[in-house]
């Protein structure tokens, strides 16, 4: 299963381009959707317009290194390590998702445009696929079951799905699927159970993509700027917090 | 004045959800943040800002004395034990208060269930559950009849 490509396996019954062309129709629907979600919420006017009044407050003008610090100190921060969580449990979580899902990704791409009949796929990038898929799952189940705000506080049942559930939930069985499809298609048998595998993938897999614009799923975009602002508000003196206490009240 | 939630910095830990007493503060089903469910079941504890690690809850003045224009945002430090308030008024006077929360580190306080069970003589005791050990002092005082 970790050495062989199954779109390599795929392709011997599907022509390669129509893979292609699934995926690029995948990525414009993620770009189309990310599009909408920003028109429709008004997210991008919203930062806009906190900009304005942060720069209209600000108590000192940054220099522009000084933002490009600031820039680099939330994508070192907030992207790269998920700091943004109080708990190191959804950190960790949020790293799996986040790591296992870009592996993933960029070796699926791999296998579909670059080895897309290739017998002897990379064993680094099948592996990876498999390895970045089980990180998806492995965190993906964790914050499912365990971590999930309303099944964790307010003791919901986590199948209790709602709404903020469809970005989860989409990407935890896409990828599940895939890795199960794969397991069959490896076991050498093909047939009606590999078929109904391919076919929950492929649903899951457009599901997540298509469901851009009522899923979380562009919070991977905004959530940074939000971020980035709140670092540039507390640098220039335009936040509206109150300024942190000068002494402790702890005791021993 | 009740609580209201700032979406851009919550990130949906639950911890407002969890210590609400008044259990308005849910968790929305689209995004996956704390919202405050109804404004006028609010007791105004402020439970929820002092537990906030992210500073994402703020409070919204009526309007009878806190008319439109205004603001209060907070900052809880737990390494302080402490909370700051900011109330700028709709003139543009901005005042600063900051109080005292805990005089304990946080989460050194032992929950009721790690307690042991008291047993069935202590009904029968003046003393409250696990007094006086509890308030960290040797002995409390008692009339002579109790001490009996």
């Amino acid at each position: 299963m970790f050495v062989s490509n199954p779109f390599a396996l795929l392709a011997q019954s599907i022509p390669p381009f129509v893979m292609q062309i699934y995926v690029v129709l995948m990525i414009l629907a993620v770009a189309l959707g990310t599009l909408f979600d920003v028109y429709h919420k008004g997210s991008a006017e919203f930062f806009a317009q906190r900009r304005k009044k942060s720069q209209a407050a600000a108590q000192r003008q940054l220099a522009g290194w000084q933002v490009a610090s600031l820039a680099a100190r939330t994508i070192g921060k907030e992207v790269v390590t998920s700091g943004e969580f109080c708990k190191w449990q959804r950190q960790a979580s949020h790293l799996l998702i986040m790591y296992g899902f870009l592996i993933y990704l960029i070796t699926t791409l791999l296998m579909v445009f670059v080895y897309p009949r290739a017998a002897r796929t990379p064993t680094a990038v099948t592996a990876l696929w498999n390895i970045g898929g089980l990180m998806v799952l492995a965190g993906g189940l964790w914050f499912f079951f365990a971590l999930k705000v309303n099944v964790a506080y307010e003791k919901h049942s986590p199948f209790r799905l709602i709404r903020a559930d469809l970005f989860v939930g989409s990407l935890l069985a896409s990828v599940a699927f895939g890795l199960l499809w794969h397991l069959v298609q490896t076991a050498h048998r093909p047939g009606a159970a590999s078929l109904f595998l391919l076919a929950c993938y492929l649903f899951f897999t457009t599901l997540l993509f298509v469901s851009v614009p009522w899923s979380k799923f562009s919070h991977m975009f905004y959530k940074p700027v939000a971020a980035f602002q709140k670092r540039l508000e507390e640098a220039n003196g335009s936040s509206d917090l109150p300024a942190p206490a000068k002494t402790s009240n702890i005791k021993g | 004045m009740p609580t209201y939630v700032d979406m851009t910095r919550c990130d949906g830990c639950g911890e407002c959800v969890e210590i609400c007493p008044s259990d308005i503060m849910h968790i929305d089903r689209t995004y996956r943040r704390a919202y405050n469910i109804e404004p006028n079941f609010c007791w105004e504890c402020y439970s929820c800002v002092k537990a906030c690690p992210q500073n994402a809850i703020d409070v919204r003045g009526y309007a009878d004395f806190a008319p439109m224009g205004h603001k209060v945002r907070v900052r809880r430090e737990k390494e302080k034990g402490s909370v700051s308030w900011r109330i700028k008024y709709r003139d543009g006077r901005v005042k600063e208060f900051t109080f005292p929360i805990r005089t304990t580190p946080w989460g050194s306080i032992k929950a009721p269930d790690s307690y042991a069970a008291p047993d069935m003589k202590a009904l029968s005791s003046p003393l409250l559950s696990h007094e006086p050990t509890a308030l960290n002092v040797a002995a409390l005082p008692m009339l002579a009849s109790a001490k009996k």
